[in-house]
């Protein structure tokens, strides 16, 4: 057994590391004499959940003994030839410890059956690793003499996209054409009026491949096929060195006049297929493609390239501790499904997490590293699945500190710090608290308030190492990723915060027992995660307009088309609102509790939700908090006792609307004159309310909300809500109108802007807002042609999302304002100029289903691919070039400049070069290279 | 450069002053290295041989507990490191008439914001006429002392402003029981040529002058100085890490030659303020001893009135006016002289009573830049910097700081040149730069405050904080929080303004530098080129 596993454990590494870039990549084991050491741990490891294809090909190669005989056959066979190179710091997934087996079997067992585990943890672990696989291009006939036949593939697991058109044999230049009608594979979708997109399928479940095929008439005038390949996944193009793929044929029946046959084609080895075989393995070309197709008569062409992918690997490690009886020491254990890792730790004695080394006896191959941390190799487990490891400590220490070493020079961290482990005695009396703390500090503010003052000894070393590593820029690379995402949570926590200081200051009037109180109070507050604003990343879409109802069925039909809109790039959808209402568009509820609306039942709705939740999108739900009808009248006659589960009196109507004759208070807000307006003073109203909200968001499952006209009430109320409800987004619609002077829209809308602001405030941050000023704006400056609007006086852009970009839902039309009611229409023909400047600029920008659905498409597509690709969020920095009569020009986040209107614009170029991008009516975007 | 490092919110993990020192020397002068604004950890990662350094040499050898800690930092290190600390003010009024603390929801808010954002700290304004308001010698901290709790559960640091002086906007005044003998006895009071009295800061003619009830008004200070050391003995030197001691009018050194603001834009050149009975006691005297006695029975008798130009009148007149005469070198000088050794006595009072508690002592000029560009510069004589074509006041007042180890607040980092209007001959950034390279001449520390706040200045506070190595700031107070520090369109520019001086701004395009790295086929980031040049030009061709 040991001469076995040691040849396969030598195996795997070269077969990991066929990489040119890393050709030194020390995947070596430095305990080669451990012959316990199984290959199934390394496989396991590096196997992807996503792809799924690898196992199946991979294991043939295992269990041959021999890796040099087996590697050729691997590339031929499977053509699979897949590469994994770890990109850097990991991240770990934790599993119960329990369920763990240990590789010192005693050991595991003294600590699993002395019970009293004070501590127990899993740390997610996500480690980066670069893929590689093939894309193959290949041409063939059916049987000898059927239809000819372009075949695209890719070996990878992902969502492919390939993106193509045609060039015609007349054609001069190199523009692209769409394919004629018959050339298209079902599923395709067109892009503007030059390509089309088809999805990339895999043939059968276990095939390896994802593949298009697309038919080639032979009589057609096309003289080439043109495409790139593009993953939805991660918005990522693929090329052919910086340029479109060609396939170029040429038919020599026209050409020559002879007849039909199989030699009709000819595949030019132009530049293209000569310059793609930039590694030797890859010279194969004419070879039977794929076992499963032997039988297939091959003639034509055949071509791969490789191709790389980021993927994340999840990995875990678990910590228990408990404290031993007898000695009343600390016994902590250590699990992984890591194979392979030394475990670089320390101790502290206080908060400050100073590392220190603890006096022996340390666990069996621990090294002192530099006096200043210990390394221990934990030992791999018996069942083959990871390694573990015991380690003892002594009384009195307040914590563990560590990271884990993979062989490869490869650190893994705990979101960027130390992993800790806290042993105090406050800990132990409360291990549940103990571990909500950990949790909390962990997880919440993490790169805050963790490890603040710790080992800096050692973070120094760390520092030194990985200036020596190749891998080192990578590292880099994954931590920031890491720490935008901190910093995102940690802006939005600043602006609410800042949001409530500015609210008092500006109001109150303090009395200084009172505050005494509310600080106590935010104090304790947990720092919540959830801010009602998302990630900033945000494209929402309307999922719905003022028709939808009429089906009776859109929950189903939206449905049908949640994969579209996924692939469009929303994540956030908006659903109309879902209750029982006296009009059938649902604005006018009656029995909250009643979710069987015009649009469906509940039953249809949950099964929309779960499907957009299954395409990762996030699912807005529409809430009416002002206004309810009611099922009864009251003694007058007039319809104001509710019914069905809230069953609320007239005291739940406000006092100052006269037709309803509420017994509540007065509004706090404006009246809406159609139903009974809710009276949020009411205590027992806000617990229904905020009961209900709870529902939908448990039963349901939305993720946040669309709250209708919240002009009705104060937004302190609805701040109560958000927090009882902890939305992941959440926006108000705050629509009032704009300030005119002689029928002529001033230029300086800050007034308008202000209210919508103070409405923001009043919800301390915890909601967005419709940004109806900049569609104010937007409307006057592209109806009458005064782009000049389109900038403040002090050069910002002169909407909410000027101010306050990151609570600004920016949007050109939606149900009312638009479709079938039109109350504030965007100007016509123009929408596409409204698009280019709401999903260029900052703030979250919504689209209204009817363009999606209309000609505007293929436009509107491009736009969100473009803001995805470039990640341009809700903060981005918005440099307005121009605002002129006729034109107006930004530059966002300094690598994408935009211009809408006719006027000229070119962005200057200057150190950044800038390439146009997309372009459309009045409209053109440019991207820096 | 770097702005602080942020302490937790909880105040559980804090690791007190010790660390946070250290932690700040670690950041690296190089642009483009992976610093992250927000997280200590990675910062302490960054590829720099500087930050190793400093961290192996003080790091661990010696774990010191915070509060135990008493390093003159500060003061030990002017401007030798390329970074700021920023600190903001708090608000004028956060501790109210009964020493209750003022919106202290919001300010608990702000602090935290704060802190999020990687300020270093707060400065607290501490009003005499607030904390010894019913008699001489009795102190009433409570407000205050739960104030700076407030800031230190917060983990910020806090610089304390200690005012000598009563702010009529803010209607804050000196201490009843001196505004009571000030009633009976006017002359303690600064007074111009009119005999009008300035009520809100003692005359500095009386500064040894047993006025208040037997006692000098430099031994009330001190005293006042000596019971805040006492009652804040336990934030001193962690916590708290400055302190800057009023030295006349709105806190500066300076004569109130100045205050009748009158809201035309244009300043006048201010009137001298030499004309309370005990100055012009000492101006008698001081002719006197030069075998001048008629030069000692007024001030200047052609000098112009306060919101005049220099030329109205022939004192300051660009060519022929007296500035320039033996009279006015003498009168200049002495009245220049009087200030220095007002600044003098009590920044050594204020040495003396913080020496060794880890605080820092600071005192504040102002920046009288309007007339700059004049020669006889009217508004800096006024106001007792005896500067004109050919002379540099700053050269004996940042002696005289370097003298009492004391820091120098200049105010005014925010004003540029070309927001001045044309006519007041106005040059806020070379007079800034002339009195820096006083200070840099006599190894003085130049902290920076903003005279206004707003958006628009802080591009301007920017590069002068941020500057060359002339240009360095080791500290810069913003002031002042509030509503409109808070409002949206200014905190989110303030946002960005901090974290633009942290150089950790392009941490959110990191994206950019993803796939650096040549793998064969990816193009990441770019689009197709259907529309442009690509090879099938060339194939049809061939």
């Amino acid at each position: 057994l040991g001469t076995h596993s040691h040849t396969q454990k030598i195996s795997l590494p070269s077969f990991l590391r066929t990489d040119r870039s890393f050709p030194s990549l020390p995947f070596r084991s430095p305990h080669t004499a451990m012959s316990s050491v199984a290959v199934e741990p390394l496989l396991r490891y590096h196997r992807r959940t996503e792809v799924s294809g690898l196992r199946k090909v991979a294991n043939p190669c295992c269990s041959s003994s021999s890796l040099n005989c087996s590697r050729q056959k691997l590339f031929h066979r499977g053509k699979c030839k897949l590469r994994v190179r770890r990109r850097s710091t990991a991240p770990f997934v934790i599993r119960a410890s329990s369920s763990s087996s240990s590789s010192s079997t005693a050991l595991a067992e003294t600590f699993e059956s002395s019970g009293d585990v004070f501590f127990r943890h899993s740390f997610p672990v996500t480690q980066t690793e670069t893929v590689e696989g093939k894309i193959f291009v290949r041409v063939d006939q059916e049987n000898g003499k059927g239809n000819w036949h372009l075949t695209v593939g890719c070996s990878l697991p992902g969502k492919w996209i390939l993106h193509w058109g045609v060039s015609y044999v007349n054609d001069i230049g190199s523009e692209w054409d769409q394919p004629p009608k018959h050339m298209r594979p079902s599923g395709s979708m067109p892009v503007k009026n030059y390509a089309i997109e088809t999805p990339l399928k895999k043939p059968s479940g276990d095939d390896p491949f994802y593949e298009v095929k697309i038919d080639i008439d032979p009589k057609s005038a096309i003289a080439a096929i043109n495409f790139v390949l593009k993953d939805e996944e991660t918005g990522a193009w693929y090329q052919h060195k910086g340029r479109d793929f060609k396939v170029p044929l040429v038919d020599y029946l026209l050409e020559d006049g002879t007849v039909f046959g199989s030699n009709s084609f000819v595949i030019w080895p132009g530049p293209f297929f000569s310059n793609i075989l930039l590694k030797p393995e890859t010279d194969s070309t004419l070879e039977p493609d794929d076992v499963k197709r032997e039988d297939r008569k091959v003639e034509g062409i055949y071509e791969e390239q490789p191709i790389t992918k980021h993927i994340a690997i999840e990995n875990s490690v678990t910590v228990s501790v408990r404290k031993c009886p007898e000695t009343s020491k600390n016994l902590l254990y250590l699990e992984t499904d890591l194979p392979e890792v030394v475990v670089h730790w320390g101790v502290c004695r206080d908060d400050a997490k100073n590392w220190e080394t603890p006096p022996g006896p340390h666990p069996p191959e621990t090294v002192i590293f530099k006096e200043k941390a210990l390394r221990t190799l934990l030992q791999p487990k018996e069942d083959g699945r990871g390694c573990s490891g015991l380690f003892t400590l002594e009384e009195g220490l307040a914590g563990f500190l560590f990271v884990l070493k993979l062989n490869d020079n490869t650190w893994l961290k705990c979101k960027g710090n130390d992993f800790y482990v806290p042993l105090s005695n406050s800990s132990i009396l409360h291990s549940e608290s103990g571990q909500e703390h950990f949790k909390d500090a962990a997880a919440s503010v993490k790169a805050l308030d963790q490890n603040q003052g710790s080992d800096t000894a050692f973070t120094n070393e760390i520092i030194k190492e990985i200036r020596n590593l190749v891998s080192g820029i990578s590292s880099d690379n994954s931590r920031k990723v890491k720490t935008k995402e901190a910093q995102e949570s940690i802006l939005q926590e600043i602006e609410k915060l800042a949001a409530e200081a500015y609210s008092i200051f500006r109001s109150s009037i303090p009395t200084f027992k009172e505050e005494v109180v509310l600080e106590e109070e935010l104090e304790q507050a947990p720092p919540k995660k959830s801010s009602g604003t998302g990630s900033g990343y945000e494209i929402v879409l309307q999922g719905f307009n003022w028709e939808s109802h009429k089906s009776g069925r859109w929950y189903m039909e939206l449905k049908e088309k949640a994969e579209d809109i996924a692939s469009l790039g929303f994540t956030v959808v908006w659903l109309p609102p879902p209750t029982e209402s006296v009009s059938p568009e649902g604005y006018m509820p009656k029995d909250l509790y009643n979710l069987n609306s015009r649009y469906g039942n509940i039953y249809e709705l949950k099964e929309l939700v779960g499907k957009l939740h299954e395409l990762g999108i996030k699912v807005l739900g529409d809430a009416v908090l002002n206004h309810r009808c009611a099922q009864y009248q009251n003694q007058n006659g007039i319809w104001n006792i509710f019914g069905g589960r809230l069953n609320w009196d007239d005291r739940a109507v406000v006092a100052d609307d006269p037709h309803f004759q509420g017994r509540g208070n007065k509004s706090s807000g404006d009246n809406f004159h159609a139903a009974p307006n809710i009276d949020h003073s009411q205590d027992f109203v806000r617990k229904d309310i905020k009961g209900w909200m709870r529902w939908l968001r448990e039963e349901i499952g939305y993720d946040g909300w669309r709250l209708d006209f919240v002009r009705g009430f104060w937004g302190g109320y609805v701040k109560d809500y958000m927090d009882a409800t902890s939305p992941y987004f959440a926006v108000g619609e705050y629509w009032d109108s704009l300030s005119y002077t002689y029928g002529e829209m001033d230029h300086n809308q800050d007034a308008h802007r202000q209210r919508i602001i103070d409405w923001i405030n009043a919800t301390s941050g915890s909601a967005g807002a419709f940004d109806v000023t900049t569609k104010g704006v937007l409307h006057a400056a592209l109806e009458r042609c005064e782009y000049w609007r389109l900038a403040d006086e002090k050069g910002k852009p002169p909407g909410v999302v000027g101010w306050w970009p990151s609570r600004a839902v920016t949007f050109v039309e939606n149900h009312d304002t638009g479709s079938t009611q039109g109350h504030w229409r965007f100007p016509g023909g123009k929408e596409m100029q409204g698009y280019a400047y709401i999903l260029t600029h900052p703030g979250t920008p919504a689209v209204f289903f009817d363009h999606v659905y209309s000609n505007y498409r293929s436009e509107i597509a491009a736009l969100l691919a473009f803001r995805n690709r470039h990640k341009l969020h809700c903060r981005s920095i918005v440099q307005i070039s121009k605002a002129a009569r006729d034109v107006y020009a930004a530059i966002i986040d300094e690598k994408v400049a935009v211009k809408i209107g006719p006027g000229h614009f070119e962005p200057p170029n200057g150190p950044r070069k800038w390439s146009p991008a997309l372009e459309g009516r009045d409209y053109k975007i440019w991207e820096s290279s | 450069m770097e702005l602080s490092v942020i302490g937790t919110s909880q105040g559980t993990f804090c690791g007190g002053g010790e660390l946070v020192r250290e932690l700040r020397f670690c950041v690296p002068k190089r642009n483009g290295d992976a610093i992250n604004f927000f997280d200590r950890n990675s910062r302490r990662r960054c590829r720099n041989s500087r930050l190793q350094l400093t961290l192996t040499a003080s790091g661990q050898s010696e774990p010191v507990r915070s509060d135990s800690f008493p390093v003159h930092e500060p003061a030990k290190r002017p401007n030798s490191i390329d970074r700021v600390r920023l600190f903001v003010g708090l608000p004028l009024d956060v501790v109210s008439d009964c020493h209750s603390v003022n919106h202290a929801r919001a300010i608990t808010a702000g602090l935290k914001a704060l802190n999020l954002l990687g300020v270093e700290g707060v400065e607290l304004p501490v009003w005499w006429g607030l904390v010894e308001k019913e008699g001489m010698g009795e102190y009433e901290w409570s407000g205050y002392l739960a104030v700076a709790e407030m800031v230190q559960n917060a983990g910020l640091k806090l610089h304390v402003s200690l005012c000598f002086h009563g702010d009529r906007q803010h209607k804050v005044s000196l201490p009843r029981w001196v505004s009571k003998i000030g009633g009976s006895n006017p002359s303690i009071f600064y007074t111009d040529r009119s005999g009008k009295a300035y009520e809100d800061c003692l005359s500095l003619a009386v500064d040894d002058l047993p006025v208040l009830h037997g006692k000098t008004p430099l031994q009330v200070y001190k005293g006042f100085c000596e019971s805040f050391r006492s009652s804040f003995a336990h934030f001193l030197g962690s916590t708290i890490t400055g302190v800057t001691i009023g030295l006349g009018p709105d806190g500066e050194l300076r004569y109130p030659s100045h205050h009748q603001h009158s809201n035309n834009s244009i300043p006048g050149v201010g009137e001298f303020q030499c004309y309370d009975e005990n100055m012009m006691n000492h101006l008698k005297q001081h002719a006197a001893s030069l075998g001048n006695p008629l030069w000692g029975l007024a001030g200047p008798h052609d000098a112009p009135t306060y919101n005049q130009s220099p030329d109205s009148n022939p004192f300051f007149n660009e060519h022929s006016g007296s500035w320039k005469t033996p009279y006015g070198e003498f009168f200049l000088s002495w009245y220049s002289s009087q200030l220095l050794s007002h600044g003098d006595h009590l920044l050594s009072m204020a040495s003396d009573v913080f020496t060794n508690t880890g605080v820092a002592t600071h005192g504040r000029v102002p920046l009288m830049h309007s007339w700059f560009k004049t020669r006889s510069r009217a508004l800096e004589n006024t106001a007792g910097f005896y500067s004109t074509d050919g002379k540099d006041a700053y050269e004996a007042f940042a002696q005289m700081f370097a003298r009492n180890s004391s820091g120098m607040i200049v105010p005014g980092m925010d004003l540029s040149d070309d927001q001045q209007p044309e006519q007041t001959m106005s040059s806020p950034e070379m007079l800034l730069k002339q009195i820096r390279a006083a200070c840099k001449r006599h190894g003085v520390g130049v902290s920076g405050m903003n005279s206004r706040l707003g958006s628009n200045g802080l591009d301007r506070i920017r590069k002068n904080v941020t500057g060359d190595e002339n240009n360095v700031v080791d500290l810069f107070t913003y002031q002042r929080m509030g509503a409109e520090f808070f409002s949206p369109e200014h905190f989110s520019s303030f946002t960005q303004f901090t974290r633009g001086l942290n150089q950790h701004f392009a941490e959110l395009h990191s994206d950019d530098l993803l796939a650096e790295e040549t793998v064969p086929v990816v193009a990441e980031e770019s689009v197709p080129v259907e529309a442009s040049s690509s090879p099938s030009a060339e194939m049809q061709t061939a």
